[in-house]
């Protein structure tokens, strides 16, 4: 690591400041102006995490209360933005392997591999703590970090919430405490949002050693998908697990489960999603999810070689049986997705 | 049993046993007309303390730049950062908790506490001892009754006391412990952000931030100019300042 203790220091550097579109306006106005207004924001919360200021969330939307005090103009956000200057990805991406996979280990959402693959790598000495979103009673989101396998005793961990979680903000506050490196799971948006930092800054670049991407079609506001579950009669206390299987979104309870068609909560489904093409994390390490495999296990999409060396353990270990996986059956989530090419130049 | 010998005392002849009586006898009109007392008559008199005890916390608040190493350092978390109407961060210090070690005094970069000799502050109840900024800046109202003070002496291997009139004056400026001279340097300049919060934080203005021709930032730390308190480096949000052993060329 570049900042090892000892390291001398420089007293005079210099800082790439980014161009303003707007030249007489703030950075965050011309985010606000450029991202947030136009509903391209995917509520990643790059920003935020770097942001010296005070960038937020404010009912849903991102956003800096008191900006034209307190914003220092450092252009931070705008740097980090991966929609400020928006290349929509799509497809499959590259990939080393293509696997199915079921750990025996743990309990997740399918096979629960995005624990694996983050526990396996702890476990290497590859990173040193996973960035986990974990939930409370109400099944909102909260960050946890995890450092010994033992915490996934707290069975919240595992399984997809299908809500925002803060994992930016939570990876800035890892990385300052980190040793080895930092391991993060996240939705396609976040995954892009870790590149950004890591193309910019390079103590996020050295201190983010394994970035887990999850297959995500769409993402809702906490607000919004628990006042919609509710009317449908999900109980939260009851609430063990939530899926989404075939355009269907399934509420598993202690005492039963409450099935719907997606396209029924279309419109709490968050702007940013709208405008999102990119189903599989193309720029992770690895992806994960459901599709594409038999039940019970996941799909991990390895594109790099660093997550094929955790595979590679987690093979030696014996910790999960491996099975195949088909292409074929993303194509359609994956076209589906690349239809929303339209709505960003509209 | 049989191998246990007998303790015996000291046997003394008639001319030795005279002249330790005599002895006895002469020490005790000694004391009777000048008595050797060990006791310091408190408060008619007081002891004299070294000029670096470590009593009573004295605070100058020109002098504190916040930078929070007192309440960092303190041990004891006796020291709590209290927001004064001029907006800036000044210490408190709860004496129901204090250990009276003055590393806060050490660290402070300003020169902004100072230790007094005051260690006779009666409190009535828990919550008075909690001192709040105001309190720390003059010294406590003392009634000073006494009017000698007295020093302890070591002659011919016993311990003598030694009066003299006068009062002991309680607040004397120590000048602070040599420092080792300490510079905030920048370890990884290509993840600054370029917010500026260290040149608006430095008290000093060693740090300066310039908008060069061609939209870049010239940022410079002034090592003559910086006094290494930290506070950059403990509001650097990448966290990518660091104290650094000054080195004169």
């Amino acid at each position: 690591m570049a900042t090892a203790i000892g390291a001398a220091g420089q007293s005079e550097w210099k800082v790439a400041v980014p161009e303003k579109p707007l030249k007489d306006k703030t950075y965050f106005e011309n985010l606000k102006t450029k991202v947030i207004d136009t509903n391209l924001c995917s509520r990643c919360l790059t920003c935020a995490s770097v942001c010296p200021g005070g960038i937020t969330v404010v009912d849903n939307i991102v956003d800096f209360p008191d900006y034209e005090t307190k914003c220092l103009d450092c252009g931070a956000c705008v740097r980090v933005c991966p929609r400020f200057v928006y290349e929509p990805r799509s497809g499959l991406g590259d990939y080393i392997d293509f696997i199915a996979g079921r750990s025996k280990r743990f309990a997740g959402q399918d096979g629960a591999m995005v624990t694996e693959l983050l526990v396996s790598a702890i476990e290497m000495g590859m990173i040193d703590r996973g960035l986990f979103a974990g939930r409370d009673e109400k099944w909102a989101t909260e960050m946890f970090h995890v450092r010994e396998p033992e915490q996934l005793a707290i069975t919240t961990l595992g399984g997809t919430k299908y809500t925002f979680a803060d994992v930016l903000p939570a990876l800035k506050e890892a990385i300052m405490f980190t040793k080895r490196g930092v391991g993060i799971v996240g939705t396609p948006c976040i995954v892009s949002g870790v590149r950004k930092l890591q193309q910019e800054y390079p103590i996020f670049r050295e201190r983010v050693k394994l970035v887990v991407g999850l297959f995500c079609t769409e993402n809702f506001h906490y607000d919004d998908i628990s006042k919609f579950l509710q009317e449908k009669g999900v109980d939260f206390s009851k609430l063990v697990k939530t899926d989404i299987i075939k355009g269907k979104f399934i509420s598993t309870m202690t005492d039963g489960k409450v099935k719907f068609k997606v396209t029924e909560a279309e419109d709490i489904v968050a702007s940013g999603c709208n405008v999102c093409t990119d189903f599989t994390a193309v720029e992770s390490d690895a992806s994960v999810g459901s599709v594409g495999s038999e039940k019970g296990f996941s799909t991990v999409v390895v594109r790099e070689e660093n997550a094929k060396k955790v595979i590679e353990y987690i093979k030696e270990k014996g910790y999960a049986d491996f099975g195949e996986a088909d292409t074929s059956q993303l194509d359609f989530l994956i076209g589906h997705k690349k239809k929303r090419e339209e709505n960003i130049k509209r | 049993m049989k191998s246990m010998k007998k303790v015996v005392g000291p046997e003394y002849n008639l001319g030795e046993k005279i002249k330790t009586n005599v002895y006895a006898v002469g020490v005790a009109m000694q004391e009777s007309v000048y008595p050797h007392t060990m006791t310091v008559f408190y408060p008619r008199e007081r002891k004299k303390m070294p000029d670096n005890y470590r009593g009573f916390i004295l605070f100058d608040p020109d002098k504190c730049i916040s930078c929070f190493n007192c309440s960092f350092v303190c041990p004891a978390n006796a020291i709590r950062m209290k927001e004064a109407p001029n907006k800036r961060y000044y210490p408190t210090i709860d004496y129901g908790r204090c250990i009276f070690c003055h590393f806060c005094i050490d660290s402070c970069s300003g020169g902004a506490l100072k230790a007094t000799k005051i260690h006779d502050v009666a409190y009535k109840d828990m919550d008075e001892m909690y001192t709040p900024t105001e309190e720390m800046i003059e010294l406590p109202e003392i009634i000073r009754e006494d009017k000698k003070y007295v020093e302890y002496e070591i002659e011919e291997d016993d311990l003598h006391l030694k009066r003299t009139k006068g009062e002991d004056y309680l607040f004397v400026d120590v000048p602070p412990p040599k420092e080792i001279p300490m510079v905030s340097e920048c370890i990884d300049p290509d993840s600054c952000i370029g917010c500026r919060v260290c040149a608006e934080v430095c008290e000093h203005g060693a740090i300066s931030a310039s908008v060069e021709d061609g939209g870049t930032l010239r940022m410079k730390i002034d090592a003559d100019e910086c006094t290494g308190c930290g506070l950059c480096v403990k509001e650097c949000s990448m966290q990518i300042l660091k104290l650094n052993k000054l080195e004169r060329k």
